[in-house]
């Protein structure tokens, strides 16, 4: 619609008036776009931020990469003991310490079946079994479904099995939070992990409570429903 | 142009006679212009605040480089004075071979509005009405209809038979709002980005109105920030604590995005739904985004081609 | 009274070859003599007019200093009874145009010795439309970057400058019209026509125009489909061929009454006769509209539904609505009946007029920009009530355009009372 409104205008404008106009602009835009940079660096009020730009534009020229940066967990998870052991310590322990002197049972897939220890999880992740991503042989890895061991680090290789649709989302940032920078070239850019956001024994993200509204003025409290009417427009105070 | 009356009034003894009615009427003249003077007398507290060179400002686009850092140095002096914050107000220019597009994934959404809250603290927004460039629609599964749809949602998130549908400025390629601004106070940049020269504006809200996206929002008040929360990190066209009596809108946290990095709403966004990149360049995730998705877009019939694009896994 | 022998008003038509630089400054003088003159009931009502106007001027004042937090406009609803009026007033300039057509293009000579006063109202109409546009300003001291060469005007691509052009347009060509025409009749020549005739014509041109660009500055906004119809310039330039002639018919009747001006019956009588055409025409358009709306339904029915009905229980404006109808119909009804233009049924004429003219502030005012807003973009509901301050501005500005018309037809009482003697 615009477009056409152009071309009608283009027609009701002059020649000569568009062809100056264009040549002034041309010359604003070649008089500021330059400077734009420079100017602001040089002037008194450039600061840190936009040195820091600068100093990016050069790193451009060397073709300096920042890495994309995958957070990784610390290493394997410490259990934390459920109260004190007879001596009355407390604290965590690694998942070595009780498995490497117990027999695995690969049979086991829930937290129901479990008599001693891990009752309280929460366990809802398919139908797979405990052993089906812990390793039997090591607890203090993981291992892929081909036996192959890989670290708790390495955790997003184990879920990248299953959920390749994700890994693959995620490789092209479609999946997952992230911090820094989306230009590369100018700063390193931060990713969550797998397990970040997602417990792997309960995989689906959890509900969040809606903390933060717009206030319009006259616009009705927060409801849940909107068809549902307040007596009050004026909300706030 | 209100003075014409009296004051045209009290020109009459100008005329030959100074006959008694003559004096009466101008007796009756002068008090209407006094009365006026007295009706107008608020405007000038309206005139302390803002001094001759913010009225003789020019247009952004026609500042010379020297009148630009002027311009900056009284702003972040007003700033100063006025909230008594120490801020930093850039004049962040596009990145050459850069068009800035935004992406959302609605699978992923689940509506907790904490880019809402980061667009607010981020953009130095008004604190007493969280105002905000973000708004998220809570919307029934199954439809595209608004219509059907809600911003007053709250509690836990997300319902089973609902979506979440962010909105914010689509940085539109045929945009509206600048097409019916009657002064060119806003334009489209070279990177995409559709920004408001806060000194420009004459606070029409044509703009406002012609936007299909309700993405622009007007200082109907001076905004209120303490001291502490205000981000002194600024940049002219961007977040710099705006008058009021003028519009302002997202511009993709330009002060962030020109510098390479990403914009406050994206980092704030706990479920990753959000993605921004440079549409140019060939190995950017919203390139293959936009190339494997299933790919929607707002309002599309409208023709305004927006810069921005909702997702679906 | 002596005075009034010595005064200005006395000063006779000036000498032949009397120069325009010592003449017209005179006739500055006597117009504005003669529109101080008046009766007691006369300053009674500029006095009232002046106070309303004084109590806006004040409220304005305090919205600029305060920001327009003071209206109740939001980001939902953006433009409100600021706009509105100023939509209405461009209609009612518009309307003056149905004189000037009868009597320049069809010589109705009856219509031709008063068309003045089209002419007038439409100056003070456009007087109201400038001072409400800027009134909705939220920086109206920056009006300058609004003027070509110093400022940055967007023309052709804003339809609003294009507003800017033809509405200050319209007033200057009835500026020169009308006080072409006064200082003719100050110096006692003989109008010539080249001066003013062909400005009649671009006038009447102009005329549609100014009611057309400014249905173009809803109508063309894709967002907002209860503006986005192509009738709504052929329903703007309806409804202010309706509004413009009500109101003159009204302001004959009472200029009549109040000084004696003859030969403004059969005037009155054509205008009666353009509304009795012009409102059916308007109620065609609002009905083939609504028909268009609720038969198609979908969700570009929501306005309509939120006008007529109210949406999600918010009816603010259903009350207003469906008085705009009522008086609408009722006063089509009126014009329909032939007796109305006897002399003995003037009251009612008068009343239909103000039915009429009511009819159409409501309808294309708040009627027409509010649910423009309702539902947002977004479809959020968030209803608009004017402020207080809202209400006194829009006052305040009704006053001084009635405060202009009646200066303005006082300074042209003499040519009214005497027409034609040339």
């Amino acid at each position: 619609m615009p477009r056409i409104a152009n071309l009608i205008f283009a027609g009701v404008v002059c020649l000569i008036a568009s062809m100056l106009s264009v040549a002034v602009w041309q010359s604003g835009t070649d008089a500021n776009t330059p400077p734009g940079v420079e100017e602001s660096a040089q002037s008194s009020v450039a600061q840190s931020s936009v040195a820091q730009s600068s100093v990016a534009q050069l790193s451009d020229k060397a073709k300096t990469t920042y890495p994309v940066i995958v957070r990784k967990p610390s290493g394997p998870p410490r259990i934390e003991l459920a109260g004190a052991d007879p001596q009355g310590r407390t604290g965590s322990v690694a998942c070595s310490t009780c498995h490497s002197v117990r027999e695995p049972n690969l049979e086991n897939k829930t937290a129901a079946t479990l008599d001693e220890f891990h009752q309280g999880m929460t366990f809802d992740h398919g139908a797979i079994a405990c052993y089906s991503c812990h390793d039997p042989g090591g607890s203090d890895s993981l291992r892929l479904a081909d036996g192959t061991k890989v670290s708790y680090q390495n955790v997003m290789t184990l879920c990248s099995q299953c959920h390749s649709k994700q890994a693959e989302s995620f490789a092209h940032g479609a999946h997952g939070g992230m911090n820094g920078h989306w230009d590369l070239s100018r700063g390193p850019q931060m990713k969550n992990n797998c397990i970040d956001c997602h417990d792997p024994h309960s995989p689906s993200y959890p509900k969040m409570i809606v903390g933060f509204k717009p206030k319009d003025r006259f616009n009705e409290p927060p409801t849940d429903d909107h068809h549902h009417e307040g007596a009050a427009s004026h909300d706030d105070h | 142009m209100t003075t014409t009356e009296p004051s045209t009034k009290r020109s009459l003894p100008i005329v030959e006679n100074f006959g008694r009615r003559a004096a009466v009427k101008g007796a009756f003249a002068t008090l209407g212009a006094g009365a006026f003077v007295a009706a107008i007398s608020p405007l000038r507290q309206a005139a302390k605040n803002s001094s001759a060179a913010e009225f003789m400002q020019q247009h952004y686009t026609e500042l010379s480089a020297d009148q630009k850092a002027d311009v900056i140095a009284r702003l972040e002096a007003e700033t100063k004075e006025q909230y008594g914050a120490d801020v930093t107000i850039a004049d962040d220019r596009p990145i050459p071979g850069t068009k800035f597009v935004y992406a959302i994934n609605l699978s992923v959404c689940n509506g907790n509005g904490k880019c809402v809250e980061a667009c607010h603290k981020e953009n130095n927004h008004d604190r007493d009405t969280n105002q905000s460039y973000i708004r998220v629609i809570e919307m029934p599964k199954g439809t595209m209809d608004m219509e059907q749809g809600s911003t007053t949602y709250s509690g836990a998130v997300p319902k089973d038979d609902k979506f979440y549908l962010p909105v914010q400025c689509q940085q539109c390629d045929e945009p509206p709002c600048v097409d019916v601004c009657p002064v060119k106070a806003t334009w489209k940049e070279e990177d995409g980005i559709v920004v408001v020269d806060y000194n420009w504006c004459i606070g029409c809200r044509y703009c406002e109105a012609a936007c299909p996206y309700h993405a622009r929002r007007f200082n109907w008040k001076k905004p209120e920030v303490p001291a502490e929360e205000i981000n002194p990190n600024q940049s002219y066209l961007s977040n710099r604590v705006r008058p009021v009596g003028v519009v302002e809108k997202c511009t993709y946290c330009l002060h962030r995005t020109r510098r390479g990095k990403l914009p406050a709403c994206l980092e704030a966004c706990p479920t990753g739904a959000r993605v921004f990149g440079n549409i140019l360049d060939k190995d950017s995730n919203i390139r293959w985004i936009l190339e494997n998705k299933r790919v929607y877009i707002l309002k599309e019939e409208l023709g305004t081609k927006p810069a921005f694009f909702y997702y679906f896994d | 009274m002596s005075s009034i022998t010595a005064s200005p008003q006395s000063t006779g038509p000036p000498e032949e070859h009397e120069s325009h630089v010592t003449s017209y400054p005179r006739f500055i003088a006597r117009s504005l003599w003669l529109a101080t003159e008046g009766s007691l009931a006369f300053y009674a009502w500029m006095t009232v007019l002046t106070a309303l106007f004084l109590v806006g001027a004040n409220a304005w004042a305090n919205q600029v200093a305060g920001g327009m937090i003071g209206t109740n406009m939001t980001d939902h609803v953006s433009w409100g009874l600021y706009i509105a009026n100023f939509t209405f007033m461009v209609g009612l300039a518009a309307g003056g145009v149905m004189m000037v057509i009868p009597a320049y293009l069809y010589h109705d000579r009856k219509m031709h010795d008063v068309v003045i006063i089209g002419e007038l109202l439409a100056i003070a109409a456009i007087v109201m439309c400038l001072l409400f546009v800027v009134a909705d300003l939220g920086r109206p001291d920056r009006f300058w970057h609004m003027l070509p060469g110093i400022g940055k005007f967007n023309w052709p691509i804003s339809m609003l400058t294009w507003d800017v052009i033809v509405l200050n347009g319209y007033l200057i060509l009835n500026l020169h019209i009308c006080g072409y025409l006064l200082y003719m009749r100050f110096l006692g020549r003989k109008p010539n026509p080249v001066w003013y005739v062909p400005f009649v014509m671009l006038s009447i041109v102009w005329a549609i125009s100014i009611h057309t660009v400014t249905a173009f500055l809803y109508c063309g906004l894709g967002g907002r489909p209860f503006w986005n119809t192509a009738l709504l310039a052929p329903r703007f330039l309806a409804s202010a061929f309706v509004s413009g002639p009500a109101f003159i018919i009204a302001a004959m009747v009472l200029i009549k009454k109040l000084t004696g001006v003859s030969g403004l019956d059969q005037p009155i009588a054509t205008l009666a006769r353009i509304v009795r055409v012009t409102i059916l025409i308007n109620l065609l358009m609002v009905a083939s509209e609504l028909f268009t709306e609720f038969y198609t339904g979908g969700s570009h029915v929501s306005a309509a539904k939120y006008l007529f009905f109210g949406l999600h229980g918010k009816t603010a404006l259903v009350p207003w609505t469906w008085t705009a109808i009522g008086l609408n119909i009722t006063a089509a009804l009126l014009f329909l009946w032939p007796g109305l233009l006897e002399l003995r049924w003037r009251p009612l004429l008068v009343a239909a007029c103000c039915m009429a003219f009511v009819g159409a502030w409501i309808e294309k005012g708040m009627g027409l920009i509010v649910p423009g807003f309702i539902p947002s973009t977004l479809h959020e509901v968030v209803e608009y009530v004017p402020s207080q301050l809202e209400w006194k501005v829009t006052v305040g500005i009704w006053a001084f355009g009635l405060m202009v018309f009646t200066i303005a037809i006082k300074t042209a009482l003499p040519t009214l009372k005497h027409p034609a003697e040339h």
